[in-house]
Protein backbone atom coordinates (compact mmCIF):
# COMPACT_ATOMS: atom_id res chain seq x y z
CA UNK A 1 0.00 0.00 0.00
CA UNK A 2 3.15 2.35 -0.16
CA UNK A 3 1.93 4.06 -2.84
CA UNK A 4 -1.37 5.44 -1.26
CA UNK A 5 -1.38 9.25 -0.25
CA UNK A 6 -4.53 9.03 1.88
CA UNK A 7 -5.37 7.11 4.93
CA UNK A 8 -8.59 6.23 5.72
CA UNK A 9 -7.98 8.71 9.17
CA UNK A 10 -7.07 11.51 6.25
CA UNK A 11 -10.25 11.04 4.13
CA UNK A 12 -12.52 10.58 6.92
CA UNK A 13 -10.78 13.70 8.61
CA UNK A 14 -12.43 15.93 6.16
CA UNK A 15 -15.50 16.72 7.57
CA UNK A 16 -17.91 17.06 4.93
CA UNK A 17 -16.89 13.50 4.31
CA UNK A 18 -16.41 12.65 7.81
CA UNK A 19 -20.47 13.92 8.58
CA UNK A 20 -21.04 11.96 5.10
CA UNK A 21 -19.57 8.48 6.33
CA UNK A 22 -21.45 9.05 9.86
CA UNK A 23 -25.03 9.73 8.16
CA UNK A 24 -24.31 6.38 6.06
CA UNK A 25 -22.88 4.56 8.56
CA UNK A 26 -25.69 4.80 11.07
CA UNK A 27 -27.72 2.26 8.21
CA UNK A 28 -24.99 -0.50 7.91
CA UNK A 29 -27.23 -2.50 10.29
CA UNK A 30 -29.65 -3.18 7.58
CA UNK A 31 -29.49 -6.80 6.43
CA UNK A 32 -32.11 -7.16 3.23
CA UNK A 33 -33.94 -10.81 2.14
CA UNK A 34 -36.56 -10.65 -0.58
CA UNK A 35 -39.76 -12.00 -1.24
CA UNK A 36 -42.24 -13.13 -4.33
CA UNK A 37 -45.80 -12.60 -2.56
CA UNK A 38 -48.05 -13.60 -5.62
CA UNK A 39 -47.71 -15.19 -8.69
CA UNK A 40 -50.26 -12.84 -9.92
CA UNK A 41 -49.68 -9.62 -11.38
CA UNK A 42 -52.56 -7.38 -13.88
CA UNK A 43 -49.85 -6.12 -16.45
CA UNK A 44 -47.63 -8.36 -18.50
CA UNK A 45 -44.62 -6.53 -19.06
CA UNK A 46 -42.02 -7.99 -21.87
CA UNK A 47 -38.99 -8.49 -20.57
CA UNK A 48 -40.21 -9.07 -16.67
CA UNK A 49 -37.89 -10.85 -14.67
CA UNK A 50 -41.23 -12.18 -12.73
CA UNK A 51 -42.27 -14.26 -15.87
CA UNK A 52 -38.61 -16.04 -16.87
CA UNK A 53 -37.80 -19.31 -15.98
CA UNK A 54 -39.87 -21.61 -13.21
CA UNK A 55 -40.36 -19.54 -9.85
CA UNK A 56 -43.48 -18.33 -11.95
CA UNK A 57 -45.04 -21.61 -11.60
CA UNK A 58 -44.32 -21.55 -8.22
CA UNK A 59 -47.89 -21.51 -6.17
CA UNK A 60 -48.76 -19.31 -3.96
CA UNK A 61 -49.13 -19.56 -0.02
CA UNK A 62 -51.71 -17.06 0.87
CA UNK A 63 -51.64 -17.60 4.47
CA UNK A 64 -51.19 -14.02 6.35
CA UNK A 65 -49.91 -16.65 9.27
CA UNK A 66 -47.73 -18.53 7.18
CA UNK A 67 -46.24 -15.04 6.46
CA UNK A 68 -46.03 -13.68 9.74
CA UNK A 69 -43.98 -16.78 11.12
CA UNK A 70 -41.59 -16.65 7.95
CA UNK A 71 -40.72 -12.97 9.00
CA UNK A 72 -40.89 -13.47 12.31
CA UNK A 73 -38.01 -16.44 11.97
CA UNK A 74 -36.12 -13.90 9.42
CA UNK A 75 -36.14 -11.61 11.99
CA UNK A 76 -34.53 -14.00 14.20
CA UNK A 77 -31.80 -14.89 11.90
CA UNK A 78 -30.99 -10.98 11.81
CA UNK A 79 -32.97 -9.85 8.43
CA UNK A 80 -33.76 -6.18 9.18
CA UNK A 81 -34.84 -4.59 5.94
CA UNK A 82 -37.42 -7.00 3.52
CA UNK A 83 -38.11 -5.98 -0.34
CA UNK A 84 -41.75 -7.57 -1.36
CA UNK A 85 -41.64 -7.95 -5.30
CA UNK A 86 -43.18 -10.37 -7.90
CA UNK A 87 -45.13 -10.64 -9.31
CA UNK A 88 -47.77 -7.76 -8.31
CA UNK A 89 -47.54 -7.27 -4.05
CA UNK A 90 -50.13 -4.63 -4.40
CA UNK A 91 -52.50 -7.65 -4.85
CA UNK A 92 -52.13 -9.30 -1.56
CA UNK A 93 -51.96 -6.00 0.61
CA UNK A 94 -52.67 -8.60 3.34
CA UNK A 95 -49.64 -10.44 3.22
CA UNK A 96 -47.46 -6.91 2.54
CA UNK A 97 -48.90 -6.02 5.99
CA UNK A 98 -48.43 -9.23 7.83
CA UNK A 99 -44.60 -8.38 6.84
CA UNK A 100 -44.91 -5.28 8.08
CA UNK A 101 -46.15 -5.83 11.51
CA UNK A 102 -43.14 -8.15 11.81
CA UNK A 103 -39.88 -6.16 10.12
CA UNK A 104 -41.11 -2.03 9.93
CA UNK A 105 -38.31 -1.46 7.46
CA UNK A 106 -38.53 -2.24 3.66
CA UNK A 107 -39.84 -1.53 0.28
CA UNK A 108 -42.33 -2.63 -1.81
CA UNK A 109 -42.17 -3.24 -5.91
CA UNK A 110 -45.35 -2.60 -7.52
CA UNK A 111 -46.40 -1.21 -11.37
CA UNK A 112 -48.52 1.18 -9.28
CA UNK A 113 -51.87 0.49 -10.40
CA UNK A 114 -53.74 -0.48 -7.49
CA UNK A 115 -52.53 1.99 -3.94
CA UNK A 116 -50.91 -0.39 -1.15
CA UNK A 117 -52.64 0.64 1.80
CA UNK A 118 -51.27 4.30 3.11
CA UNK A 119 -50.84 1.82 6.80
CA UNK A 120 -48.59 -0.17 5.06
CA UNK A 121 -45.17 2.63 5.38
CA UNK A 122 -42.67 0.67 3.67
CA UNK A 123 -41.13 3.08 0.63
CA UNK A 124 -42.57 2.21 -2.44
CA UNK A 125 -41.19 1.45 -6.06
CA UNK A 126 -43.54 2.27 -9.09
CA UNK A 127 -42.36 1.28 -12.10
CA UNK A 128 -41.94 3.22 -15.17
CA UNK A 129 -40.99 2.27 -19.35
CA UNK A 130 -41.57 5.06 -20.63
CA UNK A 131 -44.48 7.04 -21.48
CA UNK A 132 -47.95 6.03 -21.83
CA UNK A 133 -47.58 5.01 -25.63
CA UNK A 134 -44.18 3.30 -24.51
CA UNK A 135 -46.10 1.47 -21.67
CA UNK A 136 -49.02 0.51 -23.94
CA UNK A 137 -47.13 -1.32 -26.09
CA UNK A 138 -44.12 -2.61 -23.65
CA UNK A 139 -46.69 -2.94 -21.29
CA UNK A 140 -50.12 -3.92 -22.46
CA UNK A 141 -51.88 -1.63 -20.07
CA UNK A 142 -53.20 2.29 -20.58
CA UNK A 143 -52.70 5.49 -19.17
CA UNK A 144 -50.06 3.99 -16.90
CA UNK A 145 -48.44 6.81 -15.92
CA UNK A 146 -51.21 8.81 -15.33
CA UNK A 147 -52.79 6.34 -13.18
CA UNK A 148 -49.56 5.93 -11.06
CA UNK A 149 -49.35 9.68 -10.67
CA UNK A 150 -53.19 9.66 -9.68
CA UNK A 151 -52.52 6.42 -6.92
CA UNK A 152 -49.23 8.35 -4.86
CA UNK A 153 -49.58 12.27 -5.56
CA UNK A 154 -48.57 13.54 -2.47
CA UNK A 155 -47.53 9.94 -1.12
CA UNK A 156 -44.27 10.45 0.38
CA UNK A 157 -43.64 6.60 0.31
CA UNK A 158 -43.25 6.65 -3.32
CA UNK A 159 -40.39 7.41 -5.16
CA UNK A 160 -40.68 6.32 -9.01
CA UNK A 161 -38.25 4.32 -10.97
CA UNK A 162 -37.72 4.71 -14.54
CA UNK A 163 -36.15 1.89 -16.26
CA UNK A 164 -33.94 3.09 -18.87
CA UNK A 165 -34.52 0.65 -22.43
CA UNK A 166 -32.96 1.23 -25.86
CA UNK A 167 -37.15 1.94 -26.26
CA UNK A 168 -37.94 4.81 -24.35
CA UNK A 169 -34.35 6.82 -23.16
CA UNK A 170 -35.38 9.94 -24.58
CA UNK A 171 -38.59 9.47 -22.80
CA UNK A 172 -37.06 10.02 -19.58
CA UNK A 173 -37.76 13.70 -20.07
CA UNK A 174 -41.54 14.06 -20.15
CA UNK A 175 -41.58 11.71 -17.25
CA UNK A 176 -39.33 13.17 -15.08
CA UNK A 177 -40.81 16.81 -15.71
CA UNK A 178 -44.54 15.55 -14.81
CA UNK A 179 -43.34 13.79 -12.47
CA UNK A 180 -41.43 17.09 -11.00
CA UNK A 181 -44.82 19.24 -11.60
CA UNK A 182 -46.79 16.63 -9.55
CA UNK A 183 -44.22 16.98 -6.20
CA UNK A 184 -42.65 13.32 -6.79
CA UNK A 185 -39.36 11.68 -6.79
CA UNK A 186 -37.94 9.47 -9.24
CA UNK A 187 -34.31 7.15 -9.91
CA UNK A 188 -33.41 5.45 -12.13
CA UNK A 189 -33.00 1.66 -13.53
CA UNK A 190 -31.51 0.00 -16.44
CA UNK A 191 -33.35 -2.55 -18.22
CA UNK A 192 -31.14 -6.10 -17.52
CA UNK A 193 -32.06 -8.98 -19.78
CA UNK A 194 -33.70 -11.80 -18.24
CA UNK A 195 -31.45 -15.13 -18.88
CA UNK A 196 -32.18 -15.91 -22.87
CA UNK A 197 -33.74 -12.73 -23.76
CA UNK A 198 -33.61 -11.53 -27.27
CA UNK A 199 -35.88 -9.05 -27.66
CA UNK A 200 -34.74 -5.05 -28.35
CA UNK A 201 -35.23 -3.92 -24.89
CA UNK A 202 -31.28 -5.51 -24.27
CA UNK A 203 -28.90 -1.67 -24.34
CA UNK A 204 -25.91 -1.69 -26.93
CA UNK A 205 -22.87 0.11 -26.27
CA UNK A 206 -25.01 3.00 -28.09
CA UNK A 207 -27.48 3.15 -25.97
CA UNK A 208 -25.12 2.90 -22.83
CA UNK A 209 -23.72 5.84 -24.03
CA UNK A 210 -27.18 7.93 -24.95
CA UNK A 211 -28.51 6.77 -21.69
CA UNK A 212 -25.63 8.39 -20.12
CA UNK A 213 -26.29 11.51 -21.47
CA UNK A 214 -29.91 11.82 -20.90
CA UNK A 215 -29.00 10.87 -16.95
CA UNK A 216 -26.63 13.57 -16.41
CA UNK A 217 -29.01 15.93 -17.91
CA UNK A 218 -31.92 15.06 -16.15
CA UNK A 219 -29.85 15.11 -12.98
CA UNK A 220 -28.31 18.46 -13.79
CA UNK A 221 -32.05 19.28 -14.31
CA UNK A 222 -34.02 18.75 -11.55
CA UNK A 223 -31.64 18.29 -8.46
CA UNK A 224 -35.07 17.83 -6.20
CA UNK A 225 -36.99 15.38 -8.47
CA UNK A 226 -34.09 12.87 -9.66
CA UNK A 227 -32.76 10.90 -6.86
CA UNK A 228 -29.36 9.72 -7.82
CA UNK A 229 -25.72 10.51 -8.69
CA UNK A 230 -22.64 11.16 -10.98
CA UNK A 231 -21.31 8.07 -9.75
CA UNK A 232 -24.63 6.00 -10.15
CA UNK A 233 -24.65 7.06 -13.36
CA UNK A 234 -21.01 6.06 -14.15
CA UNK A 235 -21.75 3.00 -12.63
CA UNK A 236 -24.92 1.91 -14.05
CA UNK A 237 -24.21 3.14 -17.86
CA UNK A 238 -20.60 1.01 -17.93
CA UNK A 239 -19.82 -1.39 -20.80
CA UNK A 240 -19.56 -3.49 -18.02
CA UNK A 241 -21.88 -5.02 -16.33
CA UNK A 242 -22.51 -4.58 -12.31
CA UNK A 243 -20.65 -8.42 -12.00
CA UNK A 244 -17.64 -7.35 -13.78
CA UNK A 245 -16.77 -4.70 -12.16
CA UNK A 246 -18.00 -4.96 -8.45
CA UNK A 247 -18.05 -8.86 -8.34
CA UNK A 248 -21.68 -9.55 -7.22
CA UNK A 249 -22.02 -10.56 -3.78
CA UNK A 250 -25.47 -12.29 -4.10
CA UNK A 251 -25.41 -15.50 -3.25
CA UNK A 252 -26.07 -16.87 -6.63
CA UNK A 253 -22.70 -15.77 -8.17
CA UNK A 254 -20.60 -15.88 -4.49
CA UNK A 255 -20.49 -19.27 -3.27
CA UNK A 256 -19.26 -17.74 0.47
CA UNK A 257 -21.47 -18.21 3.23
CA UNK A 258 -19.13 -16.29 6.12
CA UNK A 259 -20.03 -12.96 5.95
CA UNK A 260 -22.31 -10.60 4.05
CA UNK A 261 -24.99 -11.13 1.51
CA UNK A 262 -23.56 -14.67 1.09
CA UNK A 263 -24.07 -15.53 4.53
CA UNK A 264 -27.61 -13.47 5.24
CA UNK A 265 -29.55 -13.12 1.72
CA UNK A 266 -32.46 -15.14 0.93
CA UNK A 267 -34.90 -14.90 -1.86
CA UNK A 268 -38.37 -15.79 -1.29
CA UNK A 269 -40.59 -17.67 -3.44
CA UNK A 270 -44.34 -17.42 -3.21
CA UNK A 271 -44.58 -20.39 -1.32
CA UNK A 272 -42.08 -19.17 1.24
CA UNK A 273 -39.36 -21.55 -0.25
CA UNK A 274 -35.72 -20.34 -1.10
CA UNK A 275 -33.21 -21.36 -3.49
CA UNK A 276 -29.37 -20.75 -2.61
CA UNK A 277 -28.27 -21.38 -6.24
CA UNK A 278 -31.12 -18.79 -8.03
CA UNK A 279 -30.51 -16.55 -5.24
CA UNK A 280 -30.60 -12.63 -5.88
CA UNK A 281 -32.34 -9.95 -6.32
CA UNK A 282 -33.64 -10.12 -9.60
CA UNK A 283 -33.37 -14.34 -10.33
CA UNK A 284 -33.13 -15.00 -13.56
CA UNK A 285 -31.44 -11.65 -14.80
CA UNK A 286 -27.99 -12.56 -17.01
CA UNK A 287 -25.85 -11.78 -14.87
CA UNK A 288 -23.43 -10.56 -17.90
CA UNK A 289 -26.28 -7.78 -18.10
CA UNK A 290 -26.85 -7.27 -15.21
CA UNK A 291 -26.81 -3.43 -14.13
CA UNK A 292 -29.91 -3.33 -11.84
CA UNK A 293 -30.51 -0.80 -9.81
CA UNK A 294 -31.69 -2.96 -6.84
CA UNK A 295 -28.46 -4.74 -7.64
CA UNK A 296 -26.02 -1.89 -7.25
CA UNK A 297 -27.80 -0.89 -4.11
CA UNK A 298 -25.81 -3.89 -2.31
CA UNK A 299 -23.29 -4.76 -4.58
CA UNK A 300 -21.58 -1.38 -5.07
CA UNK A 301 -22.42 -0.59 -1.27
CA UNK A 302 -20.48 -3.37 0.14
CA UNK A 303 -17.37 -2.65 -1.83
CA UNK A 304 -16.28 0.47 0.28
CA UNK A 305 -12.95 -0.45 1.02
CA UNK A 306 -11.75 -0.39 -2.73
CA UNK A 307 -12.74 3.11 -2.85
CA UNK A 308 -11.16 4.49 0.04
CA UNK A 309 -7.59 4.88 -1.44
CA UNK A 310 -8.56 8.27 -2.05
CA UNK A 311 -11.26 11.76 -1.32
CA UNK A 312 -12.72 11.43 -4.69
CA UNK A 313 -13.28 7.70 -4.84
CA UNK A 314 -14.70 7.62 -1.56
CA UNK A 315 -16.96 10.73 -1.66
CA UNK A 316 -18.08 9.00 -4.98
CA UNK A 317 -19.03 5.94 -3.01
CA UNK A 318 -20.66 8.30 -0.22
CA UNK A 319 -22.75 9.57 -3.35
CA UNK A 320 -23.86 6.37 -4.17
CA UNK A 321 -24.84 4.98 -0.54
CA UNK A 322 -26.68 8.00 0.55
CA UNK A 323 -28.74 7.94 -3.22
CA UNK A 324 -29.38 3.98 -2.26
CA UNK A 325 -30.79 4.52 1.15
CA UNK A 326 -32.77 7.51 -0.31
CA UNK A 327 -34.91 5.46 -2.88
CA UNK A 328 -34.79 2.51 -0.16
CA UNK A 329 -35.53 3.30 3.35
CA UNK A 330 -38.65 5.63 4.57
CA UNK A 331 -37.43 9.08 5.97
CA UNK A 332 -34.21 9.02 4.81
CA UNK A 333 -32.89 12.76 3.30
CA UNK A 334 -30.43 12.72 0.26
CA UNK A 335 -27.80 14.95 0.69
CA UNK A 336 -26.12 16.74 -2.19
CA UNK A 337 -23.68 14.91 -4.45
CA UNK A 338 -20.05 15.44 -2.91
CA UNK A 339 -18.30 14.10 -5.87
CA UNK A 340 -19.10 15.77 -9.74
CA UNK A 341 -16.37 13.62 -11.48
CA UNK A 342 -16.03 10.04 -10.09
CA UNK A 343 -13.92 6.84 -11.77
CA UNK A 344 -14.53 3.81 -10.83
CA UNK A 345 -11.54 2.31 -9.25
CA UNK A 346 -10.28 -1.19 -9.95
CA UNK A 347 -10.05 -3.91 -7.43
CA UNK A 348 -6.50 -5.57 -6.36
CA UNK A 349 -7.88 -8.21 -5.26
CA UNK B 1 -0.83 -18.54 14.05
CA UNK B 2 0.09 -14.83 15.53
CA UNK B 3 2.20 -14.93 19.23
CA UNK B 4 2.32 -11.01 18.97
CA UNK B 5 0.24 -10.06 21.83
CA UNK B 6 0.67 -6.31 20.93
CA UNK B 7 -0.77 -6.90 17.86
CA UNK B 8 -3.61 -8.85 18.98
CA UNK B 9 -4.29 -6.31 21.56
CA UNK B 10 -4.25 -3.38 18.74
CA UNK B 11 -6.62 -5.34 16.65
CA UNK B 12 -9.13 -5.85 19.40
CA UNK B 13 -9.20 -2.63 20.44
CA UNK B 14 -9.97 -1.00 17.10
CA UNK B 15 -12.83 -3.65 16.88
CA UNK B 16 -14.24 -2.22 20.15
CA UNK B 17 -13.44 1.12 19.00
CA UNK B 18 -15.13 0.89 15.78
CA UNK B 19 -17.77 -1.79 17.11
CA UNK B 20 -18.31 1.03 20.01
CA UNK B 21 -18.41 -2.41 22.19
CA UNK B 22 -19.40 -1.53 25.69
CA UNK B 23 -17.93 -4.16 29.00
CA UNK B 24 -15.01 -5.64 27.46
CA UNK B 25 -11.24 -3.95 26.76
CA UNK B 26 -8.76 -5.12 24.38
CA UNK B 27 -7.31 -7.15 27.46
CA UNK B 28 -10.56 -8.89 28.14
CA UNK B 29 -11.39 -9.73 24.46
CA UNK B 30 -11.21 -13.07 23.70
CA UNK B 31 -8.67 -13.46 20.60
CA UNK B 32 -10.55 -16.79 19.03
CA UNK B 33 -14.25 -15.21 19.50
CA UNK B 34 -15.47 -15.61 16.09
CA UNK B 35 -15.69 -12.40 14.91
CA UNK B 36 -19.38 -13.07 12.77
CA UNK B 37 -20.86 -15.42 15.01
CA UNK B 38 -20.39 -14.40 18.63
CA UNK B 39 -19.34 -10.44 18.19
CA UNK B 40 -22.30 -9.76 14.99
CA UNK B 41 -19.56 -8.16 12.92
CA UNK B 42 -21.40 -7.99 9.46
CA UNK B 43 -19.05 -7.19 6.15
CA UNK B 44 -19.73 -3.57 6.53
CA UNK B 45 -18.05 -3.66 9.69
CA UNK B 46 -15.41 -5.54 8.59
CA UNK B 47 -14.95 -2.86 5.66
CA UNK B 48 -14.19 -0.26 8.47
CA UNK B 49 -12.55 -2.17 10.28
CA UNK B 50 -9.72 -3.42 7.52
CA UNK B 51 -9.15 0.27 6.79
CA UNK B 52 -8.59 1.34 10.22
CA UNK B 53 -5.66 -1.92 10.23
CA UNK B 54 -4.74 -0.85 6.68
CA UNK B 55 -4.06 3.06 8.40
CA UNK B 56 -2.53 1.24 10.96
CA UNK B 57 -0.29 -1.67 10.03
CA UNK B 58 0.59 -0.43 6.14
CA UNK B 59 -1.15 -3.24 4.37
CA UNK B 60 -3.71 -3.97 2.11
CA UNK B 61 -6.86 -6.13 2.90
CA UNK B 62 -7.95 -8.17 0.09
CA UNK B 63 -11.56 -8.20 -0.31
CA UNK B 64 -11.74 -11.80 -1.45
CA UNK B 65 -9.87 -12.48 2.00
CA UNK B 66 -12.94 -11.01 4.11
CA UNK B 67 -14.31 -14.37 4.69
CA UNK B 68 -11.25 -15.61 6.66
CA UNK B 69 -10.58 -13.26 8.86
CA UNK B 70 -13.21 -15.13 11.49
CA UNK B 71 -11.22 -14.06 14.94
CA UNK B 72 -8.67 -11.74 16.02
CA UNK B 73 -5.84 -14.29 16.75
CA UNK B 74 -6.43 -14.83 12.18
CA UNK B 75 -6.53 -11.18 11.71
CA UNK B 76 -3.15 -10.76 13.45
CA UNK B 77 -1.31 -13.95 11.92
CA UNK B 78 -2.98 -12.45 8.43
CA UNK B 79 -1.37 -9.14 8.69
CA UNK B 80 1.56 -10.79 10.32
CA UNK B 81 1.81 -12.66 6.79
CA UNK B 82 1.29 -9.38 4.80
CA UNK B 83 4.47 -7.37 6.98
CA UNK B 84 7.01 -10.47 6.32
CA UNK B 85 6.05 -10.37 2.64
CA UNK B 86 6.58 -6.84 2.79
CA UNK B 87 3.32 -5.62 1.32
Amino acid sequence: MGENRYTFGDIIGDPVIGERFQKVRDYFFLRESTYDMTSRCNVRCEGCYYFTGEKQNTPDNTNPEDWRRLLTAEKERGITFVVLAGAEPSLVPELCAACYQVIPLGAIATNGLKPIPADIDYRIHISVWGNDATSLAVRKAPDMLARQIDNYRGDPRAVFVYTFSPVNIDQAREVTELLAKNGLQITFNMFSAPVGYTGPLRHTSKTLARTRRVMTELLAEFPETVLFSPYNILVHTEEKGLHDLFSCSYPRMNPSTAIGLGRSFRQYRTNLAWDRDAACCVPDTDCEDCRHYAAGSAVVTARMYRHADNPRSFAAWLDYVDTYLAVWVRGYEKGKNLCADPVIPVSDS
Amino acid sequence: MSNDSTTVNRIAEIIINELKLEDVTPATFDPDLDLVDEVGIDSMDLATIALRLRDEYGIRIDEDDYPKLTTVRIIAAYIDEKRQAGE
